[in-house]
């Protein structure tokens, strides 16, 4: 009887057995509006003990020197008086860097990633440019507290503008998947071959200047509307275990 | 007969999917490409406990592994309609437990998350691709959904038969 005079019961514990479930859609949407935050933070929490060791680390600050060496050449010839002309505030040594231990790597498949051990709480944000050893690897895409999500200039969709110091020429490098990113220029007459260095432009305000990404492979000058050239980057994600991300 | 997303120990096993999509070591893929663990899991929750919780559960695990990728595609899409098609399968007699339909299921899941990812890249790119990501793109769903068929009659059937058990019990 106490069930007919309340028609709306039978519902209300339809609604109290789904609730729990909608509770947790609720919060599953939440971790993917998120990026998923708690997910990540916990996965570097759990995962801290097989962390890679030192070693990587010092070898990167041994090669650290043979990339400054290649950044002093390029340094030499760059347009510093532009970049004074300009009063951009970016200078190569004025940058800080955080070093940082990867936790996640997916350098193949879908979506082309790495994941930091660091992440808001050392400063990183998005958009910081995260090297290997070598050279540029990926620029930062998401952070969370405790870890940050790199989308490698391989990835799909990853653009980024360079420079080629030798024939003082610009291009944008574009991620298409495959582990050798293409690089597009605009001017259809070009001196660009096989070997020159691709760097970042001594005029990126959005990227550190005169790093160095990598070295073309091949050119395809009869690619329309332009020409194409395939860069052989010098920084491997698949085999890196620590990076170092630029802070501003 | 208990249903599964009734028992917490079966609910909280989906939080391997996003573990394991982290951390899967580069040997365990094919050419670099990892297994589609999400519907390694999914296949056997969704022929155990049925259309509604295997699409949920799909949802669920799509809403997770897209808040750990770059974004830019969605699987929720896929995931949601093959938990609740692989539901529908495993209400119909006689029940799924053969290796190779297991594997063929699979691979078939697999595929079709690769598609509907493959055709989300399409549109976003206004229905061309360059050559390149079009080869890379065909070489990831296939790499992918070889090692995902490979993997599935090892893993997906001892979840079947542990999932079947609980839900007996």
């Amino acid at each position: 009887m106490g069930a007919s005079l309340w028609p709306g019961n039978g519902r209300w514990r339809v609604l109290g057995r789904v609730a729990p479930w909608l509770a947790l859609l609720l919060g599953l949407l939440m971790v993917r509006l998120s990026k998923g935050a708690g997910f990540a933070d916990a996965y570097a929490l759990l995962s801290r003990p097989f962390w890679p060791g030192p070693a990587q680390r010092e070898w990167i600050s041994s090669a650290a020197s043979l990339e400054d060496q290649a950044r002093l050449s390029l340094l030499e010839q760059d347009n510093q008086r532009l970049r004074d002309l300009l009063e951009l505030q970016r200078t190569g040594g004025a940058d800080s860097t955080v070093a940082a231990a990867v936790i996640s790597r997916q350098p193949r498949g879908w979506w082309q990633q790495l994941e930091l051990g660091k992440g808001s709480l050392n400063g990183i944000s998005v958009a910081d440019a995260v090297l290997g050893p070598g050279g540029l690897v990926g620029r930062v895409q998401s952070v969370t507290p405790t870890t940050a999500r790199v989308r490698l200039l391989t990835a799909p969709g990853s653009e980024v503008g360079v420079w080629l110091p030798r024939s003082r020429r610009h291009g944008l490098l574009v991620g298409l998947g495959t582990h050798r990113p293409q690089l597009r220029f605009i001017d259809k007459d070009l001196d660009v071959r096989a070997g020159d260095l691709v760097s970042t432009s001594p005029a990126s305000t959005l990227l550190p200047p005169n790093v160095p990404v990598g070295v073309i492979q091949s050119v395809d000058e009869r690619a329309v509307p332009a020409p194409r050239a395939v860069v052989h980057l010098i920084a491997a994600p698949e085999a890196i275990d620590w990076v170092q991300v630029r802070i501003d | 007969m208990a249903p599964l997303h009734r028992q917490p120990g079966c609910v909280s096993s989906a939080l391997l999917v996003p573990v394991l999509s982290l951390a899967t070591p580069p040997w365990l893929g094919l050419d670099g490409v990892p297994p589609a663990w999400a519907v390694l899991w999914l296949l056997p929750w969704a022929l155990v406990d049925g259309p509604v919780s295997g699409a949920v559960a799909g949802i669920a695990l799509g809403l997770v592994l897209d808040g750990l990728s770059l974004g830019g595609a969605s699987q929720i899409p896929a995931l949601l309609l093959l938990g609740w098609w692989w539901g529908r399968l495993g209400r119909r007699p006689p029940s799924i437990q053969r290796t190779l339909n297991l594997g063929l299921l699979a691979w078939i899941g697999s595929l079709a998350v690769g598609l509907s990812l493959l055709l989300q890249l399409l549109i976003q790119r206004g229905w061309t691709l360059d050559p390149w990501m079009s080869g890379w793109g065909w070489q990831t769903l296939l790499c992918q959904a070889l090692v995902t068929a490979l993997l599935a009659p090892m893993l997906v059937s001892m979840q079947l038969l542990l999932w079947r058990k609980r839900g007996t019990s």
